[in-house]
């Protein structure tokens, strides 16, 4: 990976991570993590670790962030759901996000037309040395990893936990006049516990 | 991993059991006693399983983790404190209308978290424990979820953690862009090399540093322990006043031992941060505690100087004639500040009620004249936690001026035995409003649960006090390889 091509990347990771904390819009923060996630994704490819970089786009770009905003959008679920959609994304929103994935997109084609030229200092890591590393020396830090996700998982559960069971699916609520009112009919995870054995 | 290697992690392993089976149960049925048992259960077979990793030790376990005797003592420390914890907390969520079994998964997974730190010689295994840890704790402090105050702390929590956790990868990054190791015991022979770039690794210590001074509440690091301490609910504030941060400190101590970075090229600037960190935590955490009037943001700044206290040997022990004095310090001091704390954060509990928990300095007001007994053992754990003779407290003082004088290290034991002359004076405070002439409210009673934890914690308390020889004899085999 030439200089400038990792710089270029760096910066529109640093950038974009930036712009992550400072909007206020969740939609237009979550593309801009996507977009944090897949520059660093860049940096890994150029540093001969494809492997790496294509898990960093599935794991975290793909799947974590995807989720995501999904999760955000769904919460404006019914008969609004369209209407909801076109508020999130206006154009103002993912302009920005999408120029800065276009001048990515540029240098990931870049580099693949460059063909694999390594720096001097690093090895490319095929994925089976990866796994090699994972179900051998890192076995246990494999399994630690399930039980941290374990703890999350128990975590988000108890704390989505309400008091009152959420009220069944009724008929379509009145419109209220101030627009969208998206905590009426959102999905709420964990609303059909009892409070514990007394 | 072989056979040996499978029998030595046997206690992490039925911990982790233990979590599954508790799991399952609650899926398959919820009753808040049958949890509790097995929780119980589970603890009290891992601890039986020491004895069976103890004669392998020590065994290098992949090269994550190492179960030498040092990491066998504190599991059977962090066990002891789960198993007080869990029976303490058993009468403190019957109080309240949240899911109650979820708490005992919770804080069974944040105890492996903190058996892991204690047996990490790698910064991965570390990075994971930590954060098992961790997220459990983000869970379990705003566990009473109605309650505004509980939630509160665990969003504070959750971001400064989070910004910390951030700190320390990027010091654990730096060390490895210098050093090329992630391996505690291959730091010192990295070292060695002629290309290792000082700035790098007193970066990244720096970094790590403050990754760690987060977590032990050190004080330019200390900012959240107050709101936490008061908002977490007790159960849960005692969990971290004493297993979140004795993990750290073991490994901590783990860490600056083994790798012996502070023998390295930058050692002597951050032998004076390390210094500095000492001195102000002991000084600042005194002033400000008595400053307060709630007794959970008292006990949290006095845990801020403690963590500075336990930094004296750890200093005095960064020379290796001191080594295994400092180490035999840390551990008897961290028994000793186990049970005390468990015992105020317990007597708290017991006082809590179903709409606050017991804080302001006016819920202990009288207390003597109406339950002498939950009085009496409150008044001994806060003697303790002051260091006043005949109780644990004062053998582990004890124990921290004779490592810090082995080590000539006059300037911190100074400053030490000045401090807790002054802490004395807010602990007494609290001692006299117990003794006060008011009673205005009625107070819970105390049941057999809580009861038994309290009476077991009093006895150890005080048989540490009077007649310290086995336990010295116990953590004199310890050693950081």
């Amino acid at each position: 990976m030439n200089e400038f091509a990792f710089y270029v990347a760096a910066a529109i990771a640093v950038l974009s991570t930036a712009l992550v904390i400072t909007r206020r819009n969740a939609v237009q923060a979550l593309l801009y993590l996507a977009l944090s996630l897949i520059a660093v994704a860049v940096v890994f490819y150029g540093y001969g670790a494809p492997f790496i970089a294509a898990l960093e786009v599935i794991v975290y770009a793909g799947s974590i962030v995807v989720l995501f905003i999904f999760v955000v959008m769904m919460l404006n679920l019914g008969r609004r759901a369209a209407q909801a959609e076109a508020r999130l994304l206006p154009p103002r929103i993912w302009i920005g996000p999408a120029v800065l994935a276009a001048v990515l997109l540029f240098e990931i084609v870049y580099l693949l037309a460059r063909g694999p030229r390594l720096p001097v200092a690093a090895a490319a890591i095929p994925p089976r040395a990866v796994a090699l590393a994972l179900y051998g020396p890192y076995l246990l830090g494999v399994e630690l990893a399930s039980l941290l996700l374990l703890s999350a998982l128990i975590g988000a559960y108890h704390l989505g936990w309400r008091r009152q069971p959420f009220p069944e699916v009724r008929d379509a609520p009145p419109e209220s006049p101030a627009g969208l009112d998206s905590g009426r009919d959102s999905v709420r995870a964990g609303s059909r516990r009892s409070a514990g054995a007394a | 991993m072989n056979r040996a290697g499978f029998l030595a992690l046997l206690p992490l392993i039925v911990l982790a059991a233990t979590i599954v089976v508790v799991m399952l149960s609650i899926a398959w049925r919820r009753r808040h006693g049958l949890t509790l048992a097995l929780t119980l259960a589970g603890l009290a077979l891992g601890f039986a399983s020491l004895w069976i990793a103890a004669p392998l030790a020590p065994c290098q376990v992949t090269p994550l983790l190492v179960l030498d005797r040092y990491s066998l003592f504190f599991f059977g420390l962090f066990f002891t404190s789960e198993f007080a914890i869990a029976l303490l907390a058993y009468d403190y969520l019957r109080r309240h209308e949240v899911p109650r079994e979820e708490f005992y998964l919770l804080s069974l997974l944040a105890t492996l978290g903190a058996a892991v730190l204690a047996a990490s010689s790698h910064f991965a295994s570390f990075f994971l424990g930590l954060e098992t840890m961790s997220i459990s704790l983000y869970a379990l402090i705003a566990y009473l979820r109605p309650r505004p105050r509980p939630l509160e702390a665990g969003v504070k929590y959750l971001v400064l953690a989070a910004a910390s956790a951030a700190f320390l990868l990027f010091g654990i990054a730096l060390i490895y862009a210098a050093l090329g190791t992630l391996d505690f015991r291959r730091i010192a022979p990295a070292l060695a090399a002629p290309s290792v770039p000082p700035a790098y690794l007193a970066a990244g210590f720096v970094l790590l540093l403050a990754g760690i001074g987060f977590k032990l509440a050190l004080v330019p690091f200390h900012l959240w322990t107050p709101d936490v301490y008061e908002g977490a609910p007790a159960p849960v504030a005692a969990w971290i006043a004493t297993l979140s941060k004795g993990s750290i400190f073991a490994l901590l101590l783990r860490f600056l031992y083994s790798s012996r970075l502070l023998a390295g090229p930058a050692a002597h600037r951050l032998l004076l941060v390390l210094s500095l960190i000492a001195f102000l935590s002991m000084i600042l955490g005194n002033l400000l505690a008595l400053l307060q009037s709630n007794v959970k943001r008292i006990l949290a700044y006095s845990s801020i100087a403690h963590m500075g206290y336990l930094l004296v040997p750890v200093l005095a022990g960064l020379r290796p004639a001191h080594r295994s004095l400092a180490v035999e310090a840390v551990a008897f001091y961290l028994v000793a500040y186990f049970l005390t704390t468990l015992g105020a954060f317990g007597v708290i509990g017991v006082l809590s009620t179903a709409q606050s928990d017991a804080g302001r300095i006016e819920d202990f007001q009288g207390l003597f004249w109406r339950r002498p007994l939950l009085a009496g053992i409150f008044a001994v754990m806060l003697f303790s936690l002051a260091g006043i003779p005949a109780t644990a407290g004062f053998m582990g003082k004890y124990y921290l001026v004779a490592a810090g004088a082995s080590a000539a290290a006059w300037a911190l034991i100074v400053v030490l035995v000045v401090t807790s002359v002054i802490g004395l004076f807010y602990y007494l405070r609290i001692v006299a409003a117990l003794f006060a002439p008011l009673a205005p409210a009625p107070s819970p009673r105390l049941s057999p649960a809580s009861g038994l934890v309290l009476g077991a914690l009093l006895v150890g308390l005080i048989w540490l006090g009077v007649f310290p020889e086995p336990m010295i004899r116990l953590i004199h085999a310890l050693a950081i390889r």
